[in-house]
C-alpha cells in the first residue's frame, strides 16, 4: 500500500479542521472497508487519513425528539442488533445483513457507506424511502440535507474533501413505516446489489389507498435514484398486484442501468421490475396486517 | 512511524510501524503467521482475527485503528495444549484439506458460538459467508461447528476443558 500519515481526530470540529489543512490529500476514514481498498487500486491516493472512529458525538442509535438518529459510525452488526432500529426501521437492518459478509458489516459504517457513494451501496434505498436527512460538518459548522440531494454521482457526494458526515434522520412521521427492502445478487453471500430497491408505504384507513408511497432504487443510475413516476403512480391507483407490476414497469423506465460483468442492462431492467414490485406488495402486506406483516 | 499497543492473546505486545501497516502484517510479523494473507482485500477471509471480540479482516484494519485493543488469533485458540472444541472437531470431521482457510474460519466460528453456542446450520452458514475455502465444499466445515457448538453448549459455554 502507498504511504499516508494516519491521525486520529477525538472531536468533529478537530476532524474538520485537519481535513481543511490537508485539503484535498487528506481522507476521513471509519471503518475503513472500503477505503483501504481504494487505496490498494489506486482510486484514492490520499497522503493523510484520519481516524474519525474514536468520536463520540459520531457514535449512537436514538430517539430525540425529530426521529430517529444514528451515528454515522453505527456499524451494520450495529444496525442489524439495535432494538431501536427493528422497532423503527426494521428494513435498514435488512439492508445491513445483505452488505458484505460478517467481518465486513462488523467494522463498516452505515454512514461510511452512504459516504462510499458507489451506485450499488445497500445503505441508501431504505433511508431515502423513510425520506431520511443528514447532517454534514465543515468549516461553516453543521448542515442538514435530504439524503436523496446527498449523492451527486458514483463515489461523488456533497461532502467534497473537507467535510464529514456525521449523523443520519429517519423523520419522526416515518417511524413504523410500512417499509420492504429487497436486493439481488449473484450469490446470497457477500455479493454486490446487481439492484436494490426499497419501497415504502402509508396505507390511508378510510379510503384503502396507498399514500406517501417512496420507492428507492440502487445499482441502477450513477447514484440512487428515487422512481417519482412509479411513486405518484401507487399513490393514484388501487393498490394491488395489477398496480404494483405497472410500477415496476414505469420504475425502469426512470433507470438508466450499465451492462457489465455481472449482468446485463436488459436483464437488470427485468430485476427493477420483479423486485419493485415484490418490495410494494411486501410494503403493502405489512401496512394492511397481511401474512408479511411485521 | 506510529506507535502501537496490542494485546495480542492475552500478551501486550507493542510496535514502531508505518501507518499504512495492516494489523494482518503486523500480526505475521510478530510471528503469528498462523493468521493467512490470502487476497489482501477482505473477500476471503483467511486473515480473519477477533479485534476486542469481534471477527475482521485483517487486512483492512489498519494496525493504528487496533491500538489499545484486544486481539485474538488462531494461536490463541488452545490453551495448556488442550485444543478447543472447534479444532477437536475441525479434526473428528477432517474439515480442512489444504488448511489454508482454517485459521480464519476457526476465528469466524468462535465469534459465533461464544455469543450462541446452539447455532443453526443456517446461522452457522451466514457466519461463515466471509470465509472461502476452495478445497473441501463446506459441510464437514459446518458439521464440525455445530458438533463444537453442541459440546460448548453442553459445557456451559466453556471453551476449553
Amino acid at each position: 500500500m502507498q504511504p499516508f500519515d494516519y491521525v486520529a481526530a477525538d472531536s468533529v470540529e478537530k476532524a474538520v479542521k485537519i481535513l481543511i489543512d490537508n485539503s484535498p490529500s487528506a481522507r476521513p476514514v471509519a471503518g475503513a472497508t472500503d477505503v483501504l481498498n481504494d487505496i490498494r487500486r489506486g482510486l484514492v491516493e490520499p497522503r493523510m487519513l484520519v481516524d474519525i472512529s474514536g468520536i463520540a458525538e459520531l457514535q449512537g442509535i436514538e430517539i430525540t425528539d425529530r426521529g430517529l438518529r444514528i451515528g454515522s459510525l453505527a456499524t451494520h452488526t450495529e444496525i442489524i442488533k439495535s432494538p431501536l432500529i427493528k422497532e423503527h426501521a426494521p428494513a435498514l437492518a435488512d439492508a445491513s445483513l445483505t452488505v458484505g459478509a460478517v467481518q465486513t458489516r462488523n467494522m463498516g459504517t452505515l454512514g461510511g457507506n452512504l459516504v462510499s457513494a458507489v451506485p450499488s451501496l445497500d445503505g441508501a434505498p431504505v433511508l431515502m424511502a423513510l425520506d431520511a436527512l443528514v447532517t454534514i460538518a465543515g468549516s461553516a459548522g453543521r448542515e442538514e440535507v435530504a439524503l436523496r440531494d446527498f449523492f451527486l454521482g458514483p463515489r461523488q457526494t456533497v461532502l467534497g474533501t473537507d467535510r464529514i458526515l456525521v449523523d443520519m434522520l429517519i423523520p419522526k412521521a416515518n417511524l413504523g413505516k410500512a417499509t420492504s427492502f429487497a436486493k439481488f445478487g449473484l450469490r446470497k453471500g457477500q455479493a454486490l446489489a446487481l439492484i436494490n430497491v426499497a419501497a415504502s408505504l402509508h396505507v390511508d384507513a378510510a379510503t384503502g389507498r396507498a399514500a406517501q408511497t417512496r420507492i428507492a432504487l440502487g445499482a441502477v443510475a450513477p447514484k440512487p435514484i428515487h422512481a417519482s413516476e412509479a411513486e405518484a403512480f401507487v399513490d393514484a391507483n388501487a393498490p394491488g398486484e395489477e398496480t404494483f407490476s405497472e410500477a415496476g414497469r414505469i420504475a425502469a423506465t426512470q433507470a438508466s442501468p450499465i451492462d457489465d460483468f455481472r449482468a446485463s442492462a436488459a436483464y437488470r431492467i427485468e430485476l427493477i421490475q420483479v423486485l419493485t414490485r415484490r418490495a410494494l406488495s411486501e410494503a403493502y402486506s405489512q401496512a394492511t396486517g397481511g401474512p408479511e406483516g411485521r | 512511524m506510529i506507535e502501537v499497543n496490542i494485546t495480542v492473546n492475552g500478551e501486550a505486545r507493542t510496535a514502531e510501524v508505518p501507518p499504512e501497516t495492516t494489523l494482518l502484517t503486523l500480526l505475521r510479523d510478530w510471528g503469528l503467521t498462523g493468521t493467512k494473507l490470502g487476497c489482501d482485500e477482505g473477500d476471503c477471509g483467511a486473515c480473519t482475527v477477533l479485534l476486542d471480540g469481534m471477527s475482521v479482516n485483517g487486512c483492512l484494519v489498519l494496525a493504528g485503528r487496533a491500538n489499545g485493543c484486544s486481539v485474538s488469533t488462531v494461536e490463541g485458540l488452545s490453551v495448556d495444549g488442550r485444543l478447543h472444541p472447534l479444532q477437536e472437531a475441525f479434526e473428528q470431521h477432517a474439515s480442512l484439506q489444504c488448511g489454508f482457510c482454517g485459521p480464519g474460519i476457526l476465528m469466524s466460528a468462535k465469534e459465533l458460538l461464544d455469543a450462541n453456542p446452539s447455532a443453526s446450520k443456517s446461522e452457522i452458514r451466514i457466519a461463515l459467508s466471509g470465509n472461502l475455502c476452495r478445497c473441501t465444499g463446506y459441510v464437514k466445515i459446518i458439521d464440525a461447528v455445530a458438533e463444537a457448538g453442541a459440546k460448548m453448549a453442553a459445557h456451559g459455554g466453556q471453551s476449553n476443558g
